[in-house]
């Protein structure tokens, strides 16, 4: 899954540790979701929308175009 | 020098295979087993420090502090385990009612046990994507420690090999730690 998660924390100057404290989850985590090598459960995707108050389609989008 | 999991894990192996050649030399007497068993843990070892080479030195995704609370419980159990499995294997000798036999002999189930407990918080503390990489790790380890014993209990029924009952049923519970150690190196990499 394609994610917004980067470009939505380097906009607000924060390190991918910053992030992952503000999500209570790791660093290594972060990176994974911004690499699109994890994705993540339903609960974690609602507090990244709700910590960069956006929506959640807003932020993942799918690997294939619908 | 920085102590790296790959640096901590060759140094180990080393240790263990110096133990396992130099034992026999300077203990005569010593059963060929434990220098098998030496060996075998060494060669594990080698693997897992293969596996965790050019890894980011902070590879577990763990807080610090659950680590250390970790740590601490797993070496306390760990070490109760290697005191407690002393007494019994000594006190077995000596006792002969069934019962007492009985307690004796699974009295180093009881620190094992708290290490399990220390295992299952450890993995409750980790972040969701950690607590995957743990779970995919353990089911690596299910599947080819019970296709191990699969093909051992095939090729002892054909009797090609014999491996005593309690050496093996002995050996479930550290084969399963190894080879969950050695899957979840590699299956953390696929999250790097």
């Amino acid at each position: 899954m394609r994610s917004r998660v980067r470009e939505l924390r380097e906009a607000r100057a924060w390190s991918q540790a910053q992030l992952g404290e503000r999500l209570e989850v790791s660093r290594q985590t972060v990176n994974a979701i911004e690499t699109g090598k994890y994705d993540p459960s339903l609960p974690l995707a609602f507090r990244i929308a709700a910590l960069f108050e956006t929506s959640i389609e807003s932020i993942f989008f799918p690997e294939a175009p619908a | 020098m920085i102590l790296s999991p790959f640096r901590s894990l060759v140094a180990v192996a080393l240790l263990l295979a110096g133990a396992a050649l130099l034992l026999p030399r300077l203990v005569p007497g010593t059963p060929r087993d434990v220098g098998i068993i030496l060996f075998v843990g060494a060669l594990l070892l080698t693997v897992m420090a293969m596996a965790h080479r050019g890894a980011d030195p902070d590879c577990d995704t763990a807080s610090p502090a659950l680590t250390r609370r970790y740590l601490r419980a797993l070496m306390a159990s760990m070490g109760a385990y290697v005191l407690v499995l002393a007494a019994s294997i000594w006190l077995l000798k000596r006792v002969d009612p069934p019962l007492l036999r009985a307690a004796v002999a699974l009295a180093p189930v009881l620190p094992i046990g708290f290490a399990v407990r220390a295992m299952v918080r450890y993995m409750r503390g980790l972040d969701e994507m950690q607590q995957r990489i743990e779970l995919e790790a353990v089911g690596v380890a299910s599947v080819l420690v019970s296709m191990l014993y699969m093909t051992g209990g095939l090729l002892q029924s054909a009797r090609l090999v014999h491996v005593a009952g309690d050496v093996a049923m002995i050996w479930v519970f550290p084969l399963m730690c190894a080879v969950y150690g050695i899957a979840k190196a590699f299956v953390a990499r696929r999250y790097r």
